[in-house]
């Protein structure tokens, strides 16, 4: 075999594992024919988005998807509000404090997300079981999930500007510090900060096991209720929620021009 | 507080400007240790801390059943990672032999992306529908008159749980490896050759060294992905897999055996230390490579 065809099988039979399981989910959630009655001749009737029409107009898909999409926008603030200012200060306060911080956002990476879990309910259970209650308990536990990639994609934004020279410019123009950076620092690197933010709502919109585990109604847990309830209806916001998530994605690599990964979800 | 204009080397001034922000550092100091390094270090610290007349949880968790969890899980990482690993640089070392611009090499990269992040609930609910017993591909097969089910095939079991993990671990390692081999120079090919190297002489000599850490480094990576997976595998098999996060579970829900009070602290446990031996190496690994990019 030719190199040239070598080469495109394997790029076509990847292509295909790819492909197949997400044609699947699409053809369960949105064609009304049982598997057992599919043949070529019934391949094309009876295709419909009703069920999932149905599904997102539902109350608890609604509730849900809403209690998800506050925590992500709390949870993204929260990360750049917190992060912005601390890396900014790492960059100009030397190596020491610039390594420290860089290690602490590896942390995360080395804590699995159900050891996580262990650890946070057997301290929060026993002393303030009231923390562990209200659903905005999880901004916390996504920031700290989400770290390692903000921290990365925002150094990498600050590593590309001359911090020091737009803050001296900034200064001698009268700005404040603060002043300085919303207005000069945030709009130089725009990119890393919406990619941040983009990555964020990924990890709060895919993550299942601190959520499952903690019993918070997110939208990864509707869908395992609805698996049960309504599993076309179910597949096919699974379907949505994939897209969506490729969008973000989508969307963080085109503007950062780097390649992302989160890795989190599963 | 407003700075003193005239105190002014851009040194002193970004200092005043650091101090201003020290409530960030704060907030993040305390949401760090409060939400991962207290919570990991008491997992760590019950999981050594057994009752009276006890085991050490930390010696209970890796024998018995419990081993056998450990050895599901790390069988299960270790085989996708092999088989993701080389299949992934296979599809990297394609597209990158594709020219930069080229619409398929665009597509690949951007769809591994997404494909890298997939996971959890949607993975297991793509899976089930082609490979279920109810699945697309499990009746294209039954019609072409290969009964998979029938040979013993589930996605719930071992061999399922696998392939659905290839879903994200060869992608991930196309990402890994993509930049490896961007990385090579031009000039390099030409250097052998110009030496009277043969294109043997320049894989040898040139792509495998240079390449080598990041491959192991990539390995690395997708079995500590695999490692710590939950959702998916849960999600597949409706909690009855034998994977260790799974047990973990029943532990934390309260289903405590007795005399058995720190167990599930002590598998968490284990799952860090082996997350932390490899996330070591990785980054050793990755120092190296930087020598090359």
């Amino acid at each position: 075999m030719s190199r040239r065809a070598f080469r495109w099988l394997v790029l076509g039979a990847v292509i295909v594992f790819y492909a197949v399981p997400m044609l699947s989910m699409a053809r369960f959630a949105f064609q009304r024919v049982p598997v057992v009655l599919l043949t070529w001749d019934t391949l094309f009737s009876r295709w419909t988005i009703e069920p999932l029409v149905e599904a997102v107009t539902s109350r608890e898909f609604r509730r849900s998807a809403f209690a998800t999409v506050r925590i992500a926008l709390l949870t993204a603030s929260v990360t750049l509000f917190v992060l912005m200012p601390v890396l900014v200060r790492a960059r100009l306060a030397g190596r020491r404090l610039r390594r420290v911080v860089e290690l602490s956002a590896i942390i995360p990476f080395v804590v699995p997300a159900i050891a996580l879990v262990v650890g946070v309910s057997g301290i929060y259970r026993e002393w303030t079981p009231w923390l562990l209650r209200s659903e905005y308990s999880l901004v916390p536990l996504y920031f700290v999930t989400a770290l390692p990639f903000a921290y990365r994609t925002l150094d990498n934004g600050l590593a590309a500007i001359d911090l020091r020279t737009l803050l001296e410019a900034a200064q001698s123009l009268g700005q404040r510090h603060s002043g300085a950076v919303v207005r000069v620092i945030l709009p130089n690197m725009w990119a890393s900060v919406s990619t941040t933010f983009f990555l964020v709502c990924t990890v709060v919109l895919g993550e299942f096991t601190i959520a499952s585990l903690l019993l918070k109604n997110t939208l990864p847990l509707y869908l395992a209720y609805a698996q049960g309830q309504d599993p076309q209806g179910a597949f096919g916001i699974g379907l949505l929620l994939t897209v969506v998530s490729a969008v973000f994605l989508a969307v963080s690599a085109r503007v950062s021009g780097r390649l992302v990964g989160t890795g989190v979800v599963r | 507080m407003s700075p003193p204009r005239a105190a002014g080397s851009p040194i002193g001034w970004a200092r005043r400007f650091v101090a201003l922000w020290r409530p960030s550092l704060v907030a993040y100091a305390v949401l760090l240790g409060a939400f991962l390094i207290v919570p990991a270090g008491v997992v760590v610290l019950r999981g050594f801390d057994g009752g009276a007349g006890e085991r050490s949880p930390m010696l209970e968790a890796v024998s018995g059943q419990y081993l056998g969890s450990f050895w599901y899980s790390i069988r299960l990482s270790a085989l996708t990672a092999a088989l993701g690993s080389i299949i992934g640089t296979g599809v990297a070392a394609v597209l990158v032999d594709l020219p930069e611009g080229s619409r398929s090499r665009q597509a690949m990269v951007g769809y591994s992306v997404v494909a890298a992040n997939m996971g959890g609930i949607p993975l297991a609910f793509a899976f089930l529908s082609a490979f279920g017993v109810q699945g697309l591909v499990t009746k294209l097969l039954g019609t072409a008159g290969f009964d998979l089910i029938g040979n013993g095939f589930r996605i719930t079991n071992f061999g399922g749980i696998a392939l659905v993990y290839m879903y994200f671990q060869i992608p991930l390692m196309t990402l890994v490896m993509i930049p490896a081999f961007v990385g090579l120079r031009r000039q390099w090919r030409d250097a052998v050759s110009s030496l009277g190297g043969t294109r043997a002489d320049y894989v040898r000599r040139v792509v495998l060294p240079v390449v080598t850490p990041s491959y192991v480094g990539g390995l690395l990576l997708l079995f500590a992905n695999a490692f710590a997976a939950y959702a998916t595998a849960f999600a597949l098999s409706a909690g009855a897999s034998r994977l260790v996060p799974v047990q973990i579970r029943f532990f934390l829900q309260g289903d405590t055996i007795t005399g058995k009070t720190n167990l599930g602290y002590a598998m968490a446990a284990w799952m860090i230390i082996v997350m932390v031996a490899i996330i070591v190496v990785v980054r050793m690994l990755a120092a190296r490579t930087e020598k090359w990019q």
